[in-house]
Order: structure tokens, then C-alpha cells, then sequence
């Protein structure tokens, strides 16, 4: 695909994302995206992959074929992306809910990110469900885009009561 | 017009890999979670679990409209359900059967009285695709 550079509003901001969430990304075992249409229809996107940029402000997020219809339609029209993941077994899941930046072709760093998570998912969704390994790979598909946001919220998702409160920026007591 | 769900989404309903929903705000702002389970009511609802009052379930009581992601790891397959919130059930069968189930899943993950469940959501399934993976690396 061709790069896509129109984003559609500037961001309302935008948050750092703490080292300890960093490296959480780097070790997590599972991702999802949501993107809403003009009609506040929402739509799941599974990513293949993820990795934070240097500025520690964006993220990249590769998305498989099969999730793309109507992806870059409704990022234009509304620029809202979400990412939420989970590290398999401890249950340890976090929400990034921020703006579109632009989308493109996968670039190196990006199938790095997608075969790192397939090793991972392999190997953890095998020791913990007895599914065989090989099915477990290939359930992360190679993606065929990479999306580009800036994360201007961060939600602890761990199941529990605390479910939902905001981490960054922090919530007012 | 609403599509019936396939026979063949059933053992994927009951296979105890967690789902994934995603819902949208009034607001117009996403949310992704997962889920412990959906469970089939009959060939055109869903029903899930109601648990804590957080943000899907706000944000389905504001715009009911959700994407419904079912995970079959050794089939190789996702189903992807649009499904809209109807109403929510406090007794009666479906409710019992997902407080059972809840309370089992809950068991085998070392969760147990982490997971209550208040109500049972129950979904009209809009239209349903099937996603098969593409496995080629």
C-alpha cells in the first residue's frame, strides 16, 4: 500500500509513556485495536505486532489483512485508534486510546515487532491452553499495514474492580 | 437486514479462549477489552457478561452499537460479529448459565471471587463474517 499521510485532526495532546509500560509492551503476548466509522460504528482490528517509538509518545501497530476493510476510511474521518494488551497469564492488560498519525507499508522494525509476538504467542498459548505450537504461530498472520498513533491516554485493563482507571495522565483524586 | 449465527461458531463459543469487544462512546471514542466468554442464546443473540460497571458496559447503554471478535486458535479462524445491545437479564436461564460458566473460568484461572456477575447482556447479532488466518510467513 501506499504510505498514508492525512490525518484528519491534529492530536489532542499526547502522553509519555512511562519506561515500566515500555517494557511491558516489549514482553506482552496479546494486542487488539478498535476504530469507529462516521456512524459510531466500532470495528475490531487484531494487530500482529506492536512497537513504541523512540519519542516514547507514538506507537506502531501492524494490522493483518483481514482487518484493514474500511481502516484507513475511518482513520481519516475520525483519527480515534485504541490498542489494548494483555500479557497471557498473569492477565496483566493495558488500554491506549489515542490519535492517528499516518499508516503505511511494514518496514523492517515493524515484521521485527510481528515476529516477536508470534514467538511469544507461540510459546505461551501452548504451555498454558495445550494447543500445539505450530497452530499457536500461526495464529499471529503477517500483517499487511502498519498504523501509527499518538497515545494520549493509558487505562489499566487487568481484570478486577480496578478495571478501567486511568494511568496516564493520572487520575485526580 | 440480521444474519443467523452458523453451527459451526458454537464449539468456538464454548472453547474457553477469551473474546475480544470493542464498543464506541457517544463521545465517538473506541474502547477494546476482553471478555471471558460469550455465550450463544439462540441463533440470532448473544448474550455477555455483565460484571463491572465499566466502560463497555457504559458505553453500549450510550450507543449500543459492538464488534464482537471470537477466537478459534487451532481452527485458524476469527468470527467477527456486529452485534447490537438489547437488554440486560438479572434471572432466569441464560443468566444462571453464564454465573456457572463465570464461575468456572474464573476457577480454572485463579480468579475466583474476582468475577460476579451482575447481569446478562443480551446482543442482537446484525451480521457475522468469518476470518480465516492467513498462516503464509
Amino acid at each position: 500500500m501506499k504510505p498514508d499521510v492525512q490525518s484528519p485532526a491534529k492530536p489532542k495532546g499526547s502522553v509519555q509513556i512511562p519506561g515500566v509500560i515500555v517494557q511491558f509492551l516489549s514482553q506482552a503476548t496479546i494486542g487488539m485495536a478498535g476504530t469507529r466509522d462516521a456512524s459510531l460504528v466500532p470495528r475490531i482490528r487484531r494487530v500482529s505486532g506492536w512497537r513504541v517509538e523512540p519519542d516514547q509518545e507514538t506507537i506502531a501497530c501492524t494490522i493483518p489483512e483481514g482487518y484493514t476493510g474500511g481502516l484507513l476510511e475511518s482513520l481519516r474521518d475520525n483519527g480515534e485508534f485504541t490498542l489494548t494488551v494483555e500479557e497471557i497469564g498473569p492477565h496483566e492488560t493495558y488500554q491506549f486510546k489515542g490519535t492517528y498519525v499516518d499508516a503505511g507499508p511494514c518496514t523492517a522494525p515493524d515484521l521485527s515487532a510481528f515476529e516477536g509476538l508470534r514467538d511469544r504467542f507461540g510459546s505461551v498459548v501452548h504451555s498454558l491452553y495445550g494447543i500445539p505450537e505450530k497452530a499457536c504461530r500461526a495464529y499471529i498472520a503477517r500483517p499487511s499495514v502498519t498504523v501509527r498513533f499518538r497515545v494520549r491516554e493509558i487505562f489499566v485493563q487487568t481484570p478486577g474492580p480496578g478495571a478501567g482507571r486511568r494511568l496516564v495522565p493520572a487520575e485526580e483524586k | 437486514m440480521d444474519s443467523p449465527l452458523p453451527d459451526a461458531i458454537r464449539p468456538v463459543m464454548q472453547n474457553g479462549v477469551p473474546a475480544i469487544i470493542v464498543t464506541c462512546s457517544a463521545a465517538g471514542v473506541p474502547n477494546a477489552t476482553i471478555i471471558s466468554q460469550a455465550y450463544y442464546v439462540d441463533a440470532m443473540h448473544v448474550a455477555l457478561s455483565f460484571q463491572f460497571f465499566n466502560k463497555t458496559i457504559r458505553n453500549v447503554r450510550e450507543n449500543p452499537r459492538a464488534s464482537l471478535c471470537l477466537n478459534d486458535v487451532e481452527g485458524s479462524v476469527n468470527w467477527v460479529l456486529d452485534i447490537e445491545y438489547e437488554r440486560s437479564e438479572t434471572d432466569g436461564p441464560v443468566f444462571d448459565e453464564m454465573d456457572m460458566q463465570i464461575e468456572a473460568i474464573a476457577s480454572a484461572t485463579g480468579m475466583s471471587g474476582i468475577f460476579k456477575l451482575r447481569a446478562a447482556d443480551i446482543y442482537r447479532v446484525r451480521s457475522v463474517e468469518r476470518v480465516p488466518i492467513d498462516a503464509s510467513t
